[in-house]
């Protein structure tokens, strides 16, 4: 890659990486305790990501200043097992691949070391088991590249609004409704 | 409030750091056709190590590129964001464990905390593959592209997320 391409990349990169470490998601207590419904850090940083990124994209398509959306393939077994086997790895250690990198930001170590090794022995036995295990998940129920709005033939906005619907009565209830009891110590 | 003093703050309100994330998210994939990573640098480099262990596997000739990719690069960018963030609000310490709860159940062993960190992030990258991304590429990139799968992804993650936590942490904190 060139100069220029090179920057860009490192750019937003380093974006990632800042809110990452400013929203702790670095930390191991933060990623755990999401799935111990102590700390709900997790799912207030998710939605209000996809809230503002669903927007952001879906406002630049419509206004004609965004095309080619590299939107990830659906295949829906593949999914929901690797998402299933990802949740528990999350769990366990107490990040996923991208905190990893954050949370080695911040001079930790386990991550910085065991962390970045173990991701990587993960990501070549993948490669070494991919014609066997590949087939199995990504060949059922592929739907290919959709969209939700493709997928059920409505208007993408219409997709936007439902979820802001859903994301705001979310945070209603974190911040004031029935969940509030386990709302994140940070607030 | 000036921007110095909040770009230094200790934390930031999730909502504000997510919608942050949104933020990029967007630029990202509307500005670079990128998704954000975190899995797939590590996939990207697998195969120098990998086409030796493998030399015919139709992964790394066919299905990911090896070399210094874009995802490599959104890698170092993500570590130097995270690094600069820290220095710039005095959190950056040198630290070889978590410090509050991991040792309160699994017990102060440093070993045991990195093989368990092996074994879990070995986990997560074998299963960013199966699933087809990680939180950062499937969970947030798809989900604000509003990819079907992308939710499926996170119904997943915390159907598997739970009853793990549940288990390790069956005896509560000692």
């Amino acid at each position: 890659m060139n100069g220029m391409g090179v920057l860009a990349p490192l750019l937003v990169g380093f974006a990632f990486g800042w809110v990452l470490q400013k929203g702790k998601l670095g930390r191991y207590e933060t990623i755990v305790n999401v799935f111990r419904f102590t700390d709900l850090t997790v799912v207030k940083f998710l939605v209000s990501a996809l809230m503002v990124g669903m927007l952001g994209i879906q406002a630049l398509v419509s206004l004609g200043l965004a095309e080619d959306i590299p939107i990830p393939s659906s295949h829906l077994v593949g999914n929901l097992l690797g998402g299933l086997v990802f949740g528990a790895g999350m769990a366990l250690a107490g990040f996923c691949p991208g905190t990893v990198a954050a949370g080695a930001g911040e001079g930790r170590l386990d991550n910085a070391i065991a962390g970045s090794l173990g991701l990587y022995t993960g990501a070549v036995v993948f490669g070494v088991a991919y014609p066997r295990l590949y087939p199995l998940v990504a060949t059922v129920a592929n739907l290919g590249s959709v969209t939700l709005a493709r997928a059920l033939q409505v208007d993408a906005w219409l997709v936007v609004i439902l979820f802001w619907e859903i994301g705001l009565l979310l945070v209603y209830a974190i911040e004031r409704g029935p969940f509030a009891a386990a709302r994140g110590r940070a607030s | 409030m000036k921007l110095g003093t909040f770009l230094a703050r200790k934390e930031w309100s999730p909502y504000v750091a997510g919608a942050g994330l949104g933020l990029t998210t967007t630029v990202s994939m509307a500005v670079f056709h990128k998704r954000l990573s975190g899995a797939g640098a590590y996939q990207h480099l697998s195969g120098y190590a990998g086409r030796l262990i493998a030399p015919d596997s139709l992964y790394w000739k066919h299905v990911v590129p090896t070399g210094m990719t874009w995802e490599v690069y959104l890698l170092v960018g993500t570590f130097l964001g995270a690094l600069a963030s820290a220095l710039l609000s005095k959190q950056f310490a040198i630290r070889t464990m978590p410090e509050t709860q991991w040792s309160d159940v699994f017990g102060p062993s440093v070993v045991r905390r990195w093989l368990l960190v092996f074994v879990g992030t070995m986990v997560l990258e074998l299963a960013a593959g199966v699933a087809g991304g990680c939180t950062a590429s499937l969970a947030v990139s798809g989900g604000a592209a509003a990819a079907p799968g992308a939710f499926l992804f996170m119904i997943g993650m915390f159907g598997g997320g739970i009853p793990m936590a549940r288990f390790l942490y069956r005896g509560g904190r000692r």
